[in-house]
């Protein structure tokens, strides 16, 4: 190249450099991939199933039919630090329901059947109100659907549902179907051991 | 029973507990972040002061004192806002959500321990209430211990997570209760957990949380009254209860920071 570049010389080695930069970019993000180490993963804070303030809107369950893996790579977690064992948890009963002979709503929310109830510590089988109570949720029937998440967030709940992506069924696309969806855009890649780590939810803004 | 929305007061700030003094003067007291502020019946700010630390409660007993329920202690002021005494314990007091007075003791709820606790009016410990019991407390998964005492000073105690306002002797026996769980009935209580705040004068009076609603029970459990429903954010919880003699009813709106004010009307 002569000591005074044409601009056809500087458009030639702007481009090189965009080139390399990009090509970089993206081997970078391969082999960060590739180590497992960029993962998606549900921003709780925008996901409208657990964002605080969003009430008396319908359940999303977009996680559901947008993933490419069957039934969902997206489950919902019970956090159960946060939990407060309710005896009537609105997350698993449908507390608009019928109240039956215990006291208690006579329709479970979940439509799979997918949270199991049980009373846990020193149990008084005279007054189920007398119990707490643990809510457990089995990942093989959860499909994601994000309705307990909604019935379990503040000020119903405690907010200790939360969807998460679970990364034994997750395949990690480039561009997860999710996220393409999501109206909220809360579907985010992170570094893994940032998408590990719980989550506390709070109001957008 | 019907009642009617009449007044909303500016809380000029966050709002937790409030509270009415018994001398017929209409002022209502605030708990707030750090301080106590005391408004008149028109809904103007009159007095405030600060508190050591940050209140959660405030009660007025029956010779004017401002007993404050605060994060490990209880501070006692003078209506002008002296401070008399301190009552510090950051094992019973870890978090004092409530305060009443029965007889020649002062009630406090602590939240943190899921109980109330009883005191002489020299701050001695003298015995649990809501404590006796297989879950170790009351359930309040919400967070708050609140309760109201009657002219018998019988200790009534939102026990949220049971749905139910239970009835305590100042001893600490259960005597019973009203209230139960019905997500339909206006009747019963809904959600996981309420009420979350009661006030008692000539009836009990309840606040739940999700969606926000303010009731009126006799003291058997029959309903008198819905008195409010959807005139708070609907992210309110905890909403703070008072009812001064006249019967109007006070209620904190905790989203908004304000007090909405809600009076009988006649038949």
């Amino acid at each position: 190249m002569s000591e005074n570049p044409t601009r056809r010389d500087i458009f030639a080695t702007v481009a090189r450099g965009t080139v390399l930069a990009v090509l970089g970019g993206g081997a970078g993000f391969l082999v960060k991939k590739a180590n497992g180490q960029v993962v998606w993963q549900v921003d709780v804070s925008r996901c409208v199933n657990s964002r605080l303030g969003d009430l008396g809107v319908e359940a999303c369950n977009l996680c559901t039919t947008e993933c490419v893996v069957a039934l969902s790579a997206v489950r919902a977690v019970n956090e159960y630090s946060k939990c407060g064992r309710c005896n009537i948890c609105p997350a698993y009963f449908n507390i608009a329901s019928a109240v039956n002979e215990l006291g208690q709503p006579s329709e479970k929310l979940c439509p799979r059947d997918a949270i199991a109830r049980r009373p846990i510590g020193k149990v008084d089988p005279e007054d189920p109100a007398n119990n707490f109570y643990e809510y457990v949720i089995d990942e093989e029937k959860c499909d994601g659907c994000g309705k307990c998440v909604m019935k379990c967030k503040e000020p119903l709940g405690l907010g200790s549902i939360t969807l998460r992506v679970r990364y034994d069924r997750c395949v990690n696309c480039n561009r997860c179907s999710i996220s393409k969806a999501c109206p909220q855009d809360a579907l985010k890649q992170l570094p893994i051991g940032q998408a590990l780590q719980p989550v506390g939810v709070k109001r957008p803004g | 029973m019907q009642y009617r929305h009449v007044q909303t007061i500016d809380g000029k700030g966050a709002l937790h507990g409030i509270a009415v003094d018994g001398h017929g003067r209409g002022e209502i007291y605030a708990a707030c972040v750090a301080e106590i502020k005391v408004f008149d019946a028109a809904g103007k700010l009159v007095r405030r002061w600060p508190t050591s630390r940050p209140a959660q409660s405030v009660a007025v007993a029956g010779d004017g004192a401002v007993y404050a329920g605060e994060l490990g202690q209880i501070e006692i002021f003078d209506g002008a806002g002296k401070l008399r005494d301190t009552w510090r314990d950051d094992k019973l007091l870890r978090r004092v959500t409530a305060i009443g007075f029965t007889g020649d003791s002062v009630l406090a709820g602590d939240s943190a321990d899921r109980a109330i606790r009883r005191f002489d009016r020299r701050g001695r410990f003298l015995n649990d209430i809501g404590k006796d019991n297989p879950l170790g407390g009351l359930l309040i998964p919400n967070g708050v211990v609140d309760f109201g005492v009657d002219g018998q000073g019988i200790v009534h105690a939102a026990n949220p997570g049971k749905h139910r306002v239970e009835r305590y002797a100042p001893g600490g026996e259960l005597l019973g209760h009203i209230g139960r769980f019905d997500g339909i009935d206006p009747a019963g209580f809904t959600g996981c957990c309420n009420p979350t705040n009661v006030a008692i004068r000539d009836a009990i009076y309840t606040t739940e949380k999700a969606g926000p609603r303010v009731k009126a029970y006799d003291f058997g459990g029959k309903l008198l009254a819905v008195i409010a429903t959807d005139l708070f954010d609907a992210n309110c919880k905890n909403m703070s209860i008072a009812v001064d003699s006249r019967g109007r009813v006070y209620v904190v709106d905790t989203v908004k920071q304000t007090i909405l004010v809600f009076e009988r009307v006649s038949a």
